[in-house]
């Protein structure tokens, strides 16, 4: 069995395929799991995995919908759904099954959804998921997870199999994600991470963004601003007690995400500290539109989604930009 | 010894009469909702409950049971009515229609005893019983999984995934029942989008075929004995029946589709569905 601690040494680079290496070590500490693809063995990296469990391996094709609906008659009968999935499609298309057969019927299913955000960014804005985000949050009974790193990623996968419910897994494309989380730490569902510490300004990132809000936090402490770092990387349940703590120690608080900024991260901490605790924010994220196509850094630069543009917020929050 | 073939469809025949009786004691108490299609599906569903689904109304939950999902939720009465005549749920139930925290809306939920899954926004239940069958067949058991479709929800494209996916892995335990009644809420099925040829749509997804009289209990019976129709392909069991059948002021029409039901209109329904 690989711990979590060494299961590195089989090389995943991008959170998409360290939830297929999960899946290897989920299946060998419960021998209920069951892996669904929609045509997405690749994407998810879970060939090993079919090849070392094909008698408990469902590959659906091009079908999505099918594909949840599936999911959810698989786990009525006791077996433990994981659905590889492209973001953009497993969200939007087959919506409707993620609510009524998945989140109402409140059925065991996890959702592996790769490809979100603008990580696809050559592929256009047919293959961006900038609202998944928001939809996942809206729905009652679901788990909502983020992760920053692949570390976080692998950890996220085996903790699922703790959650009595729906859950949804957000996982990148082919960029790497640069280590950023604790390769040591556990992960704790919905406890969100202080990577830095700071009494200034707090930025609560999830996802890509985490590792840029640790740079711009750097950045910041040479000019004297001291920035605390949250890793919000449980969007659902939501870490309260984080953002209030992180609204009394601090001056104002900078959200960022890749995902539209109605209704993700950003949302999530606005709507919390509007009824609880009016503080000055700032958001960083994708703004109201449609990405162009280019490379997934390219468009993150273009649309305010980088370290400097989390920095020129942590300073607007403190009134000095 | 087996029950004699006669005496069994007496039974049965009465239990479909009493489905239909609570049907409209059901609408009754939610003031009204959707009789034609719980009509029309009443005696199919009568055969499964009371002579086909292996089921233990005692244990709901027993691992090892049949399982049938109501696809065409909207005929939520019918199955609340089979569930409390077999004794999943109490009688009592029947009288809360749509009340204030009642177990039954118009359409189903898994939370009461007996449904398999929620259902009634169209074009759901098809994949979640493909769901099952496949369950079944990783964990090597022996229950056949039954969904019933409606012939106009069949105009929601997910089910012809699940059709494509259930052939593929050669589901003989996966039986869809599809309750023809050629109605939906607008009109006739075949003038809203037609579905024809239905049967050569089925097995032309791989699925082998056989058409009945939906009200004609020993076909029903037949067709029920027969499965699975093929030992490597999904069965699907076409039933022509009627909308809103056993009440004549009801039958084949789209205003009985959902309709309201005071009364009047349940003591002139009640009246038609005597005890012969």
């Amino acid at each position: 069995m690989t711990s979590a601690a060494d299961w590195r040494t089989r090389s995943a680079k991008q959170t998409r395929l360290a939830f297929g290496q999960a899946l290897l070590e989920l299946a060998e500490r419960e021998s209920r799991t069951v892996v669904v693809s929609a045509d997405t063995q690749d994407l998810l990296g879970i060939r090993p995995y079919i090849e070392r469990y094909r008698d408990r391996f469902v590959e659906l094709g091009i079908a999505e919908q099918n594909a949840i609906g599936a999911a959810s008659g698989l786990a009525t009968t006791g077996l433990r759904p994981y659905v590889c999935a492209y973001a953009p499609f497993i969200t939007a298309r087959s919506m409707e099954q993620v609510r009524n057969d998945v989140a109402y019927a409140n059925q065991r299913v996890v959702i592996g959804a790769a490809a979100s955000g603008i990580s696809l960014g050559v592929a256009g804005g047919t293959h961006h998921a900038l609202e998944d985000l928001a939809l996942m949050r809206s729905l009652p009974n679901m788990t909502v997870i983020v992760p920053a790193d692949v570390d976080e990623a692998y950890k996220a996968t085996l903790a699922t199999l703790d959650i009595d419910g729906p859950v949804y897994i957000r996982l990148g494309g082919r960029t790497e994600e640069p280590p950023v989380s604790d390769p040591q730490a556990p992960f704790r569902l919905g406890r969100a991470v202080e990577l830095r510490p700071g009494k200034d300004v707090a930025v609560i990132a999830c996802g890509a963004l985490v590792e840029m809000a640790v740079r711009a936090s750097d950045v910041l402490r040479q000019e004297g601003v001291s920035v605390r770092v949250i890793n919000m990387h449980t969007i659902k349940p939501f870490d309260r007690d984080a953002v209030l703590k992180a609204a009394a120690e601090t001056r104002g608080i900078v959200t960022a995400e890749e995902h539209h900024l109605t209704g993700g991260l950003g949302g999530a901490v606005a709507e919390l500290l509007a009824v609880e605790r009016p503080t000055r924010m700032r958001m960083v994220g994708m703004p109201d539109t449609f990405a162009v196509v280019g490379p997934t850094v390219a468009l993150r630069a273009k649309y305010g989604m980088s370290a400097e543009a989390i920095a020129d917020a942590c300073r607007a929050v403190l009134g000095s930009a | 010894m087996p029950e004699a073939k006669e005496a069994l469809l007496k039974r049965l025949k009465a239990e479909a009469r009493q489905v239909r009786r609570n049907v409209w004691r059901a609408l009754r108490a939610g003031g009204g909702g959707h009789a034609g299609g719980s009509l029309s599906a009443a005696d199919i569903l009568a055969a499964l409950y009371f002579y086909r689904l292996r089921v233990r109304p005692g244990e709901p939950d027993w691992p090892d049971r049949d399982r049938f999902v109501l696809s065409k939720g909207h005929a939520n009465a019918a199955l609340g009515a089979v569930l409390a005549q077999a004794g999943f749920i109490e009688d009592a139930v029947l009288d809360r229609f749509y009340g204030f925290e009642s177990p039954f809306g118009m359409h189903p939920d898994i939370k009461v005893a007996g449904v398999e899954m929620c259902t009634g926004a169209l074009g759901h239940g098809l994949a979640v019983a493909m769901g099952m069958a496949l369950g079944a067949r990783i964990q090597k058991k022996r229950f056949h999984t039954f969904v019933m479709v409606g012939d106009g929800e069949l105009h929601e494209g997910s089910n012809w995934e699940a059709a494509m996916a259930a052939s593929h892995y050669r589901l003989a335990n996966l039986t869809a029942i599809v309750d023809h009644n050629k109605i939906s809420q607008s009109g006739r099925v075949a003038e809203i989008i037609g579905v024809d040829p239905l049967a050569d749509k089925w097995r032309a997804f791989g699925w082998e075929v056989r058409e009945i009289d939906g009200h004609d209990m020993t076909e029903v019976v037949g067709a029920l004995d027969a499965l699975p129709f093929h030992q490597d392909r999904p069965s699907a069991l076409i039933a022509h029946t009627v909308k809103g059948k056993g009440v004549s002021f009801a039958e084949n029409t789209y205003l009985w589709h959902s309709n309201n039901v005071n009364d009047e209109i349940l003591a002139r329904a009640l009246a038609e569905l005597e005890a012969p």
